[in-house]
């Protein structure tokens, strides 16, 4: 029995896969929601409409992107 | 009827070391969130408890590693199991004395694994489990979670660099309730799950399961309820040196941490390592420190957690071993488990009563 062959490599190495892709994932979406929130009161405060409606529709997106990610992450441990 | 009382000692001792492993652990999962003052202490705490219980009951892959593939279940008995929960009690209430966030996980595995050996010897070892689902893993998670924190932190910053502090900050302080809540929902989930392998286990050798048999649903609720309440309990002193002392965080950082921190978690209770959340959550907030700057991480601090994780696994496989030792200079009845566990709480509390004279480790608040 070698070092190699007692662990199970497949399994570890998609656990660090998805690990980053839901860890760094997560983070810089939830990021860019609050960069479209800031954008959003900072187009307010000057009076940029078109601005601060993309501003809004980006966070949203990625609000519910960020919700659906984890929903779904949960959602299938659940259901293994 | 001997061997009933044993078992019953051994549920009570499991459920102990599950409370120990939740209010050990509070630190770990609130830390960041308060003191990035996202939430206040005994907010960040009863939202970890509740958390923590509902985690417990999403899945059941580690629970199942730990109670087959750590020791030969056909070669122990309820007493090896209480010998060696006594080890992990032991070292979980070391390290919670001298404010060192280490491995309840650890703990529990070395501990299990120190009275097997001192009882049946190093065959009934299950070493391809040890080292492909605990040691291994236990090497590549914090690192992962330092590398996820780190690159994490470095792309907030990059997105929201040139953005209003205020809003920023106030974005970043109700994403942590969220990341928090993830945080203390893979916790749950993986911890709260060795436990209930734990339990199993000693079903098992009491032969009140049969080999091979799946985690009871009682003992799935009693591990919940028992990890819920201990982190509601909380220890106030990890918090600080989890919060405060390894680096200042700010809430971005927090954030990055616990994201960090819950990816790692929740895809390895997937898979069914029996992580040590300490050690992640530990990475993930040493990462987002180091992304931001290295200097801003007391490496002195790191480095003492480095040492605590090391001698986890042996220092409990010790206690354990010698806990095993004590019990059987009693015979194999209920004396000797009995007779532990009166000076296991006798030096609780001595413990206990002494730390709270020199310095408070009181529940948050």
């Amino acid at each position: 029995m070698t070092f190699a062959s007692i662990v199970d490599w497949d399994a570890l190495l998609e656990t660090v896969a998805v690990s980053v892709a839901a860890g760094l994932g997560i983070v810089v979406v939830f990021s860019i929601a609050i960069y479209g929130a800031a954008r959003f009161a900072e187009g307010r405060r000057v009076g940029a409409p078109m601005e601060t409606a993309l501003a809004a529709v980006l966070t949203v997106v990625a609000l519910i992107a960020c919700v659906g990610a984890v929903a779904a992450g949960i959602v299938v441990m659940v259901t293994r | 009827m001997g061997d009933d009382i044993v078992l019953v000692i051994v549920v009570a001792t499991a459920l102990a070391f599950d409370f120990t492993n939740g209010f050990h652990d509070t630190a770990n999962v609130v830390a960041t969130s308060i003191s990035t003052r996202a939430m206040s202490p005994r907010l960040a705490v009863a939202y970890a408890a509740i958390l923590n219980f509902v985690g417990a009951f999403i899945s059941l892959e580690v629970a199942a590693t730990v109670a087959e593939d750590v020791v030969e279940q056909g070669a122990i008995t309820p007493t090896v199991v209480f010998a060696g929960l006594i080890g992990a009690v032991s070292w979980n209430l070391i390290t919670w004395y001298y404010g060192l966030p280490s491995s309840s996980s650890h703990a529990l595995i070395g501990g299990v694994i120190g009275s097997t050996i001192a009882a049946v010897g190093t065959g009934a070892v299950l070493a391809e489990g040890v080292v492909g689902e605990v040691l291994v893993p236990a090497v590549v998670a914090p690192i992962v979670a330092f590398f996820i924190g780190a690159a994490a932190i470095l792309a907030c910053y990059r997105i929201v660099g040139r953005q209003r502090p205020g809003a920023v900050v106030r974005g970043f302080r109700l994403g942590q309730i969220a990341s928090g809540g993830l945080l203390a929902l893979a916790h749950g989930t993986n911890d709260a799950q060795k436990t209930m392998g734990v339990i199993t286990l000693a079903l098992i050798a009491n032969g009140t399961l049969a080999e091979g048999a799946g985690v009871p649903f009682w003992v799935v609720v009693s591990a919940a309820t028992a990890i819920a309440f201990g982190t509601y309990t909380g220890g106030w002193r990890i918090i600080r040196t989890m919060g405060m002392r390894i680096h200042k965080m700010d809430a971005a950082q927090g954030f990055s941490a616990q994201g960090a921190g819950a990816a790692v978690i929740l895809s390895s209770s997937y898979f069914g390592f029996p992580l040590s959340t300490t050690q992640v959550i530990s990475g993930g907030v040493i990462g987002a420190g180091a992304g931001k700057r290295l200097s801003a991480v007391r490496w002195g601090i790191a480095g003492n957690i480095v040492v605590a994780w090391l001698l986890t696994l042996p220092a409990a496989a010790a206690i354990g071993a010698l806990a095993y030792g004590v019990t059987r200079a009693f015979g194999t009845g209920a004396v000797g488990p009995v007779v532990v566990t009166v000076a296991a709480v006798a030096l609780v509390a001595v413990a206990f009563a002494r730390r709270v004279r020199q310095g408070a480790p009181v529940p948050a608040g």
